[in-house]
């Protein structure tokens, strides 16, 4: 449970440097970081399979993606932010953690119990047999961005 | 059973409101992607909290793996659209996208 605890401080605030840093290289590895720490903490759910996709998928190939992106765009760090954002942020962020600490224990107790038994079978069962619809709409939306990302990278024809 | 529900309820909804705050204050597109997806992990988080909470890990599981899978085409279109963006007005500025003309 320590442990537990110890990983989701520091999934917080790993995504917290993510928003908080200026060197958009070093937001986007603490970005990465943070989805590595939010893996371990699935695998310590007994959810391994989403443990694997966060890791992977997650951590390595969105954080690839990420980098060739700040890669491409070289002036990006010029970008001005304003500077109130830069204190108000941390003083906002900690009073809300205050609040939700106080507050959320008390709203989980209204939330009505869930009328789900335990779960029998195996995982494979369930993605394939219960989920289905999700698994089509997960190829009609890979398909989609296949295709919004080859129209947003089109070449220009000799005609135009 | 509530008090681990509530650490992860407790954390997913910080992240999210992190996300929230870098969504309203930054100005750097890259920087507003990277507060998206905090937000999706705040999420997914809750996901399997719930689902590790209430005994239905499987489901939760196979929910998540469907977000993750959808984020990865999201982010392929959005860092695309933003590569557009920068090649029109060349900064990352999103206040640059206001006076666009033409």
């Amino acid at each position: 449970m320590i442990l537990q605890t110890a990983l989701l401080i520091g999934l917080v605030v790993f995504s917290v440097l993510a928003i908080a840093l200026k060197d958009l290289l070093k937001s986007a590895i603490s970005l990465a970081v943070a989805s590595l720490l939010l893996g371990i903490i699935f695998f310590r759910m007994n959810a391994p399979y989403a443990g694997v996709f966060e890791i992977s998928v997650v951590a390595g190939l969105i954080t690839v993606l990420f980098v060739l992106t700040i890669a491409l765009t070289k002036s990006g760090d010029e970008v001005r932010e304003s500077k109130l954002v830069n204190w108000v942020f941390p003083l906002v962020f900690v009073a809300f953690l205050v609040i939700d600490a106080l507050v959320m224990k008390g709203l989980l107790g209204k939330v009505p119990a869930l009328a789900s038994g335990a779960e029998t079978g195996a995982f494979g069962e369930v993605l394939w047999r219960g989920r289905t619809l999700d698994l089509i709409g997960q190829i009609a939306v890979i398909l989609a961005g296949v295709f919004a990302v080859l129209a947003l990278f089109r070449k220009r024809d000799k005609h135009d | 059973m509530t008090n681990t529900w509530y650490l992860y309820v407790f954390f997913a909804a910080a992240l999210v409101f992190a996300g929230l705050l870098g969504l309203l204050g930054k100005r750097n597109l890259i920087k507003l992607f990277i507060a998206i997806e905090v937000i999706g992990k705040g999420i997914s988080l809750l996901l399997v909290g719930t689902g590790f909470a209430k005994a239905n890990i499987l489901t939760a599981q196979a929910l998540v793996i469907t977000y993750i899978v959808i984020e990865v085409s999201l982010v392929a279109t959005a860092l695309a659209l933003i590569i557009n963006i920068y090649r029109h007005t060349k900064s990352l500025d999103v206040r640059d996208l206001a006076k666009l003309k033409g």
